[in-house]
């Protein structure tokens, strides 16, 4: 079996704990977050017949961008980004957020999830932006950690982009 | 570099040089032979100059490759380490013995560190133990612990350390320390264990965020961390962490036993190690290493019960203990309640008290008007036979004694009362004449009497005897109208009552007084006056008569008549007639002279 560090990036209140919970059942209640500063939780999925296990790290608070800590990130073998796609800014700081990562622990498999995609009428990125994004080879979904949409594929992906499968077909 | 055989003979440039220069066909021929004898050799020589030269060229090719060429055998095998090793100590031993100091430089910035962790754990350790022995020394367990040591004889502290330090590993986690990722997970049981895998990544996120917190990292990380009676100790090593789930006490070596397995872990398994990217089957091979640490420890695990029979058994004894510390107990107070009850006694001096195996023994002094020593020690609850008691009589001058003494000796009446005042003896009220002399003749033989003043006290007839007077007082023997002649039933009451005036003359006798008693004959007024003089004379003699016709005959019996002229008074005129025709007794008392008491 194999374990993978996989470290949730994005500003506050993006959705990023609400992505881990919908995806994962948690073992650890959230009053870790406050306290430890981090949650952890676990999720085995399997890529082409292998059992892959993903250990999600959260941090909590208020992800300023200086307060991502390099022990936080250390060791991580992929990162998913969370865009709020009703605030456009969190969406232009996701690229300086991707700076501090490599600066931390260099270029990592990376998936973004352009979050909150439930609230259309609030929504405020384009088809131009994602293209943009595909453009820099940054794999990106629309999420909703409310319906479910996009959750599980977000994930499943970053899984095989661990394994160093660039391919980015989802297998079963 | 082996030559070319193909190649034609050519003669080595040395050699044939020498005869090409002399140009004499000797020198022809003498090449000849010496290609003859000396050519293999020569070909020989030739091939090693040119080795030598090829050679000198590619040290400075090793120079540039080493390296590269060292780097690529250490990944593969550590063939070279093992190589160079005695080389680099044979290379440091010389080093240390030309110019130690230099060695010592170089490895200060490594050693000073080390020391400082080393120094700093051991205190931690001791000041652990110290803190346990602190925190144990006034609980229950604490004090059951200090009856084991003086019941064993073992010095107390050892065995603080014997029952503190029981603990068992439950729990060892391989942690990768860059991902925070399992690599091994040994427990005891299953229970208490929940995900190991998520167990590891908050481990690591809590030392992260300790040493993030308060800067930190350089001083070994966390070290551990407790919630109730457990511990989670975390050992530190460059790529990975051993984190112990500790139940009770972890004691100093335990941390020392994660530190050697970490560290060999970390050498017999460096390459898996470095090589991690999620997969721990390489680290598999090292699961019993983390299981022996299990073992080892649990091994010194004592267990702290005993089995049903030696606990039955300490507490029947723990039972005599108590009961005999109860009895000796009880009976320390008794003994020093009754010494006490002895000294307090009137009239009892208490010169030695022994108590030992054989039972009490005590001596003293003991005054017969005080208290009597077998009565106090009676009153203490102590059974006198259990006590050897040497007495010996005194006269004792304390005031109440003295008193005692005196009250025994002159018996008062109860309506006297004595007192002492500074060893005066003072009577207030009455007594009899008796007793008032005698006092007086005893009273200055008393022992502590020092002078008395028995002047006040009232002359006065007992209680018993005015009782009798006024008995023998109030009889009215009575007579038939104009007779002097006793009737039967009168005469009965008269002969009755010899005996009671026998008794009121001793006992006036006895209390010092001389005794006249008168018998007083009456008439009613009836009848002239001279007949009933003598009429009542004559009733007088009759009732003495009787008495003396009944055995009461004594010299201080009168008779007198007095007729109607002391006449009783009745409640009628009825009742006055028929009292008056009567005779009646008229006792008096005197104090007698000395002489009535001689004859005592
Ligand atoms: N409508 C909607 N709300 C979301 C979604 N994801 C998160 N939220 C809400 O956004 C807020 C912040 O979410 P949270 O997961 O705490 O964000 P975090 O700070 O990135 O961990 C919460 O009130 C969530 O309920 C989503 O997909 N749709
Ligand atoms: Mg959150």
């Amino acid at each position: 079996m194999i374990q993978k560090k996989i470290c949730m990036v994005g500003v506050f209140a993006t959705g990023k704990t609400s992505l881990v919970r919908r995806w994962v059942e948690s073992i650890f209640s959230d009053k870790y977050h406050s306290t430890v500063g981090v949650k952890i939780d676990r999720k085995q999925v399997e890529v082409r017949g292998t059992t892959v296990n993903l250990v999600l790290w959260d941090l909590a608070g208020r992800d300023e961008l200086e307060d991502i800590k390099p022990s936080y990130l250390r060791g991580a073998s992929g990162i998913l980004y969370v865009v709020d796609g009703t605030r456009r800014e969190t969406f232009d700081q996701v690229f300086e957020l991707r700076d501090i990562a490599a600066r931390t622990i260099g270029e990592v498999p990376s998936v973004v999830a352009l979050n909150k995609s439930d609230l259309r009428a609030q929504w405020q990125l384009e088809r131009a932006d994602s293209s943009r994004l595909d453009d820099m080879g940054w794999h990106n979904f629309t999420t909703s950690a409310l319906t479910g949409e996009g959750v599980e594929e977000a994930f499943e992906w970053l899984a095989k982009l661990t394994l160093g499968d660039y391919r980015g077909e989802v297998g079963s | 570099m082996p030559a070319d055989p193909t190649r034609p003979l050519e003669p080595p440039e040395e050699l044939g040089a020498a005869p090409a220069d002399d140009g004499s066909r000797d020198g022809e021929s003498f090449a000849k032979l010496r290609e003859l004898l000396l050519g293999e050799e020569s070909r020989q020589l030739e091939r090693l100059r040119r080795e030598l030269d090829e050679s000198e060229l590619s040290v400075e090719e090793l120079a540039e490759r080493l390296p590269g060429a060292a780097a690529l055998s250490s990944s593969q095998d550590d063939q070279l380490a093992r190589a160079l090793a005695p080389t680099i100590e044979a290379g440091i031993d010389e080093s240390v013995e030309r110019d130690p100091q230099r060695i010592a430089n170089a490895v200060y910035p490594v050693l000073g560190p080390a020391i400082r962790k080393a120094i700093a754990e051991t205190m931690a350790g001791f000041v652990n133990a110290i803190n346990r022995a602190i925190e144990h020394s006034l609980s229950p367990r604490g004090l059951k612990w200090r009856f084991e040591a003086w019941r064993t004889g073992v010095p107390y502290s050892q065995i603080v350390i014997k029952h503190a330090l029981v603990f068992q590993v439950e729990q060892l986690f391989l942690i990768h320390r860059e991902t925070g990722l399992l690599l091994l997970h040994e427990h005891v049981d299953e229970a208490g264990t929940k995900d190991p895998d998520l167990v590891s990544g908050m481990l690591t996120a809590i030392r992260d965020f300790v040493s993030d917190s308060f800067d930190a990292e350089d001083e070994g990380g966390l070290a551990d961390f407790r919630v109730g009676t457990l511990s989670v100790l975390v050992e530190r090593g460059p790529e990975a962490l051993l984190a112990a789930v500790v139940r009770g006490q972890p004691p100093t070596e335990l941390r020392l036993q994660l530190e050697e397995t970490l560290e060999l872990i970390h050498l017999q398994f460096r390459q898996p190690l470095a090589k991690f990217d999620g997969d721990a089957t390489p680290l598999e091979p090292a699961r019993p290493l983390l299981h022996d640490r299990l073992e080892t420890i649990l091994t010194t695990d004592r267990p702290a019960t005993l089995g049903w029979a030696p606990r039955a058994a300490w507490l029947v004894l723990a039972l005599v203990v108590l009961l005999g510390i109860v009895w000796t107990v009880r009976s320390h107070l008794a003994w020093e309640r009754t010494l006490r009850h002895l000294e307090e006694a009137p009239g009892i001096v208490l010169i030695e008290a022994e108590r030992g195996l054989g039972g009490w023994r005590l001596r003293g002094f003991f005054d017969s008007d005080g208290a009597d020593p077998g009565v106090v020690l009676a009153e203490s609850g102590i059974d006198p036979q259990d006590v050897t008691g040497e007495w010996q009589p005194y006269l004792s001058l304390e005031p109440q004694l003295v008193l005692a003494r005196t009250e025994r000796l002159l018996e008062p009446p109860p309506s006297l009362e004595l007192e002492l005042d500074r060893g005066r003896l003072i009577a207030r009220g009455s007594a009899s004449p008796r007793w008032r002399a005698r006092a007086v003749r005893l009273v200055d033989s008393i022992p502590g009497i020092a002078g008395s003043d028995l002047s006040d006290v009232e002359l006065a007839p007992s209680d018993e005897l005015n009782r009798m007077l006024r008995e023998v007082e109030e009889v009215h023997v009575l007579f038939r109208l104009g007779s002097a002649e006793l009737d039967p039933e009168p005469r009965t009451r008269v002969e009755a009552l010899g005996p009671a005036l026998a008794r009121l003359l001793d006992l006036s006798r006895a209390e010092g007084y001389e005794t006249a008693i008168e018998l007083v004959g009456r008439t009613d007024t009836t009848g002239t006056e001279q007949t009933n003089r003598l009429l009542s004379r004559q009733r007088a003699d009759s009732v003495r008569d009787a008495l003396v016709a009944a055995g009461f005959e004594v010299p201080e019996l009168e008779t007198t008549g007095v007729g109607m002229s002391e006449p009783l008074r009745g409640e009628d005129p009825e009742s006055t007639s028929r009292i008056n025709r009567s005779t009646t007794f008229r006792v008096q008392l005197r104090p007698a002279g000395p002489a009535s008491e001689v004859m005592e």
